[in-house]
């Protein structure tokens, strides 16, 4: 999966889980966590959507919950370095 | 009825009682094997009554016990350690009175063995424990809803829990350390819902009356999506993946929505939600 595709998944999934407009998160360096998109509940339920697009898990304690702030972020913190992003990249 | 004051003493003296050494209560067989016996009762297996179970061989659905059973004493394991944080907390506060902070140390003890428990079996016999995805985000609370939620958390990790230690603490067919496990936890636990529950009772009749229309609601939102993502952790894509399952994120989402696995969700926090409906913390049933 390239990253353009990552992006776009993360971002229906956020969208349809907080019941969201397409407009409030139409950028991907718009806040999710301050615009109240996610709460810590979704979050869990995030991860594991991460972790099925990254086919690799996530390691909890490593990381921290400015991570979630953006789609930018989170690209950055869960996908730089997965064997997805690398393929896309290759 | 008696109040959590009341209570405290009595339940002091049944854990003094009834104590335990978590290091000598058991015999530890040298392993375990998956696939040879139950580890957890087929009707408690996340998929059960769905063609992804149904579709799977009795060895197969017994491998798939045992990984179920080692997340479901990880979870445990992990929604015990913020409660011990919590109940430490709650310690020697000048609202908090004696015989309350004495019974306290009798729960932050037994819950402390607990998790030397879950963690024992599930180090020796799986290698590891099933890391838990949460992370807290900041939140505001109305007054008093930061405790009422501490508590809400209490009595849905060990009523959920509870549940499937009833079951459990007298199957035959499952293997006898896990079935005393669940015995030994149940024992333990009865006393702190009980205590748990009064409570929360005495707290939610404390603030909630206070609260307006838009904190009530903030409230019981979050409440009903906190026992819903409980619910999740029973539902581990690893443990799918471990015991052999393709696509353990599908077999999830597939679970989760199944018409069977949501009927047995919502008979499983029938006894809970009662409960919150009782005390006014829920207004409504939720959808499982």
């Amino acid at each position: 999966m390239d990253e353009k595709k990552i992006r776009e998944e993360l971002r229906i999934w956020i969208l349809e889980r907080s019941g969201a407009t397409p407009d409030r998160l139409a950028r991907d360096d718009q806040p999710i966590l301050d615009e109240g998109l996610l709460t810590s509940l979704d979050v869990v339920e995030f991860i594991l959507f991460i972790e099925s697009l990254r086919d690799e898990e996530v390691d909890i304690e490593a990381i921290e919950p400015e991570v979630f702030n953006s789609i930018d972020t989170l690209v950055e913190a869960f996908f730089a370095d997965s064997p997805t992003a690398c393929e896309a990249r290759s | 009825m008696a109040t959590a004051l009341e209570l405290a003493p009595r339940l002091t003296d049944a854990s003094r009682r009834k104590v335990w050494d978590v290091h000598s209560a058991f015999d530890w067989p040298e392993r375990l094997t998956p696939g040879e016996t139950w580890f957890m009762s087929p009707e408690l297996i996340s998929i059960y009554g769905t063609e992804a179970f149904d579709g799977l061989d009795e060895s197969a659905r017994m491998t798939l016990s045992f990984y179920e059973v080692v997340n479901f004493f990880s979870f445990v394991l992990y929604g015990e350690r913020p409660l011990i944080s919590g109940l430490m907390n709650r310690m020697y506060r000048k609202n908090t009175e004696g015989p309350i902070t004495e019974y306290l140390h009798h729960f932050v003890d037994e819950e402390n063995k607990h998790m030397v428990m879950f963690g024992m079996f599930c180090n020796r016999y799986a290698g590891k424990i099933y890391p838990e995805k949460k992370i807290v985000l900041p939140r505001e609370y109305a007054k008093g809803e930061e405790d009422i939620s501490f508590f809400c958390k209490v009595l849905i990790v060990e009523e959920l829990g509870d549940f499937y230690n009833l079951k459990m603490m007298s199957d035959k067919r499952i293997e006898p350390l896990v079935a005393k496990i669940n015995k030994v936890h149940h024992v333990d636990e009865a006393r702190h819902l009980g205590f748990g529950r009064e409570l929360l009772r005495e707290m939610a009749a404390d603030f909630v009356p206070a609260w307006t229309k838009e904190e009530r609601e903030r409230f019981q939102g979050w409440l009903v999506q906190y026992l819903l993502s409980s619910w999740g952790d029973f539902y581990n894509p690893a443990v799918y993946k471990d015991a052999g399952l393709t696509d353990g994120y599908k077999v999830r989402k597939m679970a989760l929505e199944h018409p069977t696995c949501r009927a047995f969700r919502a008979e499983a926090s029938a006894k809970l939600v009662d409960y919150f409906l009782d005390v006014g913390l829920l207004d409504a049933r939720p959808e499982f």
